[in-house]
């Protein structure tokens, strides 16, 4: 039994999370506040896997009265303990306007592993058509 | 759906196959925005099996998915008709 809780303490899982910072703020601050956010994480025992910034881009529909947002998507391993802390820390801050945290179950990690192969199935019928015929 | 040439209310109602199980989908990622969008109308509903033909495990992937993406501002909550 304890040799089992130490196993559950050392466990840690795959998470993805996506997170909008204020479009205001200058490129400095924003690089920064990126940085802080992985330093939240690594200080919750959790490992930075691979951070995806996608820039500013323009929001469906407006958020805090603004049309633009900062988005980042990263990925991470961490207990599920560090979760809380770290969505805590995301919510009491200002500049932070959503954020998504995903749990990785197998069907999304094989996801995940296709498209860091960037072999992800092909979905609209063109492409695919396209593919089939290369093979032949 | 005025601008979506492949939407299934445009003439494209005879695919009664699932498409994401002919593409061999796993999982349905709400980052994946292009596909969401052939799945929504122009009001930005999601539109019913009958309609699209899905297969119910992946419309539940689908709807959940599409509901990721409007919390994170990808794809709106509600569009205003145009006319």
């Amino acid at each position: 039994m304890d040799n089992n809780q130490r196993q559950n303490r050392m466990k840690k899982d795959f998470y993805e999370m996506t997170y909008i910072l204020n479009p205001v703020l200058e490129d400095e601050k924003l690089s920064e506040l990126v940085g802080h956010i992985n330093k939240l994480i690594e200080d919750n025992n959790g490992e930075i896997v691979d951070v995806d910034e996608w820039g500013v881009k323009k929001l469906a529909y407006d958020i805090d009265k603004k049309s633009t947002g900062y988005y980042v998507n990263l990925y991470f391993k961490a207990p599920a303990e560090a979760i809380g802390m770290i969505e805590r820390n995301l919510r009491i801050h200002d500049d932070v306007m959503r954020y998504l945290t995903l749990k990785y179950d197998s069907k999304m990690m094989r996801h995940y592993e296709l498209r860091a192969k960037g072999e992800l199935p092909l979905f609209f019928e063109e492409e695919a058509e396209e593919k089939v015929e290369e093979e032949d | 759906m005025i601008n979506n040439p492949s939407h299934p209310k445009k003439g494209n109602l005879k695919t009664k196959d699932c498409k994401f199980t002919k593409a061999g989908f796993e999982y349905i990622d709400y980052k994946q925005t292009d596909i969401l969008e052939r799945f929504i109308n122009d009001q930005g509903k999601i539109l019913p099996r009958r309609v699209t033909g899905t297969s119910a495990g992946h419309q539940r992937q689908l709807s959940r998915a599409v509901k990721r993406a409007r919390f994170l501002a990808l794809i709106p909550y509600v569009t205003e008709n145009m006319r």
